[in-house]
């Protein structure tokens, strides 16, 4: 049994008034101090190399894509936001993507993806916003998906980084 | 044909200036209640957010009204009306400021008349309209809404019985039922004469009872979200909501404007007995708009009350304070 | 101009005062009742009683009136079932009885009109009837002698008229909810 020992009020407690005029004084205080609201569209939030944006397709230097259109990402996707269909090339690698599609409608930034990619060749950009006016506009295709490198390059480091752990 | 003229359009300014400080009021609450809570509030639409209301009232116009299935749909629609209009009416009988001469005319007193039974006049009308409260409750065949209804009928009634008792001590005081003369009682030009320092007991009721009156936090028991989901106007939507919370904001700024007349002097300048119209305006707009900021403050303090401890405090403390206020004031004067 | 206000006040008044009695929706009644306190309180006004307007509208409009629409929106009353007109209830059958409460009612109803009509009369001659003020609550004191001494009789009818009428009220009420439901035993 929990007994729960009531604190005795003062007089001034009890009155109520004197209470209620300190509640106010510290509202009427607050109003001065500075905002910690984040004025959105003109303040960014802050991003770095753990940011968990949307996924985005390294580039090489010679500009092609480092994927190799293996299906992994494909697989390992929780709600089926990638298609891929894959083709033959003359490059070392010999396939490439033909069609390498994300609805970002249905992504969820959980990473998988690029937990599963063996060629390093998608990765988690700090891009978040999204917004367009039809829903074919946001499926997006290889043309919006590719980044280049030096964009890249701080999450590339990150993942090898933590990668090495284990 | 000039005094028709004067009266019209003194009508229109008073009127436009109450639907403007009422559409001042929702920006203000939106606002005052961001700083308190460290967040800046509406700054999106025009220069500091002030084009909001306006903003607003195109939303309210272009939303889709509906009238829920079963209800009554007569009583339904003049619920809003009868929540907006007794607040309005009620600003006929304040006085804002004393004679105006504007442009070598004399206007008469700045006010849309000097009933001289005024005072009465406002309670009469202010206490209608706790009609739209209740009836848009019952009319919308919704539980939480009749609940807030109900509430806000036994609410308002009990605090306007406290309300009318402090307002008769300053009836007393001054002999008269008018407003002006209620003011020019306290115009001397020694703030000492306001009515405040004669009756603090009284100034504190009577602005504790005018937010139970108005429905405001802590006692709007007739919305009461956690509980009711929006209370009496859960089911309204559209022009139809916008009246209800038109009705509200005027029947803050007319309560504010009450309060400053009856205990801070009205349009009383201190220590300048025969100040100019502009400002006596001035210093009745300074005393209204704190006691309007009071409301919004007040709100954004405190947490709700529970029902019984309203009830409790209208009828158990309030009317015996009151009532012997009323009685203390009653014998000073008899003796002095 | 004053005239016209007051016909249409006297036609709103009589028109929600049928209305009320009319209405099968309580709350609908209640609605009316205000209406009819509105445009009771126009012709006061009218004849120069702002006082009188404003009493009106403060204690019937605002006092009453909620009290009346609070007690119909507890009740929750529907529209009277077939078993509630029970015309084997004995109260109807009771002619002796019913005859009694007509006769009461008959001779207070009487005693106003002719109290009214009394009074009336005397409005009509002019060094008789009182005067009305011009103005405001001067007219107080005026009101409160006619009240008091010519229309004393009028006056006093109608508050044990309205005595009688609740009384009556709360026995009806009584018997609908004593009454047994049909094919079921009194416990």
């Amino acid at each position: 049994m929990v007994i729960v020992k009531r604190k005795t009020l003062t007089l001034a407690e009890r009155l109520y008034l004197p209470e209620i005029l300190r509640g106010m004084s510290i509202t009427f205080a607050k109003m001065f101090k500075p905002k910690v609201t984040r004025q959105y569209p003109e303040e960014p939030l802050p991003t770095n190399e753990v940011t968990r944006g949307q996924p985005r397709l390294r580039q090489l230097i010679d500009g092609n894509l480092a994927c190799v259109s293996c299906g992994l990402c494909e697989a390992a996707c929780p709600a089926y936001a990638i298609t891929i269909d894959g083709q033959e090339t003359d490059r070392f690698i010999e396939r490439e993507p033909e069609k390498f599609e994300i609805d970002m409608l249905r992504c969820i930034l959980c990473g998988f993806c690029e937990e599963a990619c063996p060629k390093d060749a998608i990765f988690m950009s700090t891009e978040l916003e999204l917004a367009g006016f039809t829903r074919a506009s946001l499926k997006y295709d290889i043309d919006k998906l590719k980044r280049t490198m030096p964009e890249l390059a701080p999450r590339m480091d990150y993942i090898k980084r933590i990668n090495e752990r284990w | 044909m000039n005094d028709f003229l004067i009266i019209l359009i003194k009508t229109c300014v008073i009127y436009g200036g109450l639907i403007g400080a009422a559409a001042l009021m929702t920006l203000a609450e939106r606002k005052f209640s961001a700083w308190m809570q460290l967040r800046y509030g509406p700054n999106r639409v025009g220069p500091w957010g002030l084009l909001q209301p306006l903003a607003d009232g195109v939303k309210f116009i272009f939303k889709e009204e509906l009238c829920p299935d079963g209800a009554n749909p007569w009583i339904f629609r003049l619920a809003p009306i009868l929540s907006a209009v007794p607040a309005m009416l009620t600003v006929a009988v304040i006085p804002f400021a004393g004679d105006v001469t504007l442009f070598g005319v004399d206007c008469g007193n700045l006010s849309i008349t000097d009933l001289d039974i005024g005072t009465l006049f406002l309670v009469a009308i202010g206490g209608l309209s706790v009609y739209g409260v209740i009836l848009g409750g019952w009319a919308s065949n919704s539980k939480y809404s009749l609940l807030g209804g109900l509430r806000a009928s036994a609410q308002m009634i009990s605090y306007e019985l406290s309300l009318i008792m402090i307002i008769l001590c300053i009836v007393a005081m001054t002999g008269s039922l008018d407003l002006r003369a209620i003011t020019e009682s306290q115009n001397t030009g020694n703030p000492l004469s306001w009515n405040v320092f004669s009756q603090p007991l009284a100034f504190v009721i009577f602005v504790i009872a005018t937010f139970a009156e108005t429905n405001r936090h802590p006692f709007d028991f007739a919305e009461c979200e956690p509980e009711l989901v929006a209370g009496f106007h859960t089911e309204y939507s559209s022009m139809k909501f916008a009246l209800f919370f038109l009705g509200e904001y005027c029947a803050m700024i007319v309560m504010a404007c009450l309060t400053t007349t009856l205990f801070l002097g009205g349009y009383s300048v201190p220590f300048w007995e025969d100040a100019p119209w502009f400002i006596e305006l001035g210093s009745f707009c300074a005393k209204a708009g704190f006691f309007a900021f009071l409301f919004i403050w007040v709100r954004w303090t405190l947490p709700r009350f529970r029902f019984d401890q309203l009830m409790h405090l209208g009828w158990k403390v309030f009317l015996p304070l009151a009532l012997a206020n009323l009685l203390v004031t009653g014998a000073v004067i008899s003796l002095a | 101009m004053v005239n016209l206000l007051f016909y249409a006040a006297a036609l709103v008044a009589v028109l929600t005062a049928a209305g009320v009695v009319l209405a099968r929706n309580p709350v609908v009644s209640v609605v009316s009742l205000l209406s009819c306190f509105g445009s009771l309180a126009v012709i006061y006004l009218l004849a120069g009683f702002q006082f009188l307007a404003a009493i009106q509208i403060l204690v019937y409009g605002g006092a009453i009136m909620v009290l009346f629409l609070f007690v119909v929106m507890l009740l929750n009353l529907g529209g009277l079932s077939p078993e509630a007109e029970d015309r084997d209830d004995p109260l109807f059958h009771d002619r002796r009885r019913s005859a009694g409460g007509l006769a009461v009612a008959v001779a207070l109803g009487s005693a106003s009109l002719i109290g009214i009509l009394r009074g009336a009369r005397h409005l009509t001659e002019p060094t008789n009837g009182f005067v009305l003020p011009a103005e405001g609550y001067d007219a107080l004191p005026a009101l409160a002698e006619a009240m008091f001494t010519r229309y004393s009789l009028p006056f006093e009818a109608a508050s044990v008229l309205l005595l009688a009428t609740t009384v009556g009220v709360m026995v009806l009420a009584k018997r609908q909810r004593s009454a047994p439901p049909a094919g079921e035993e009194r416990p």
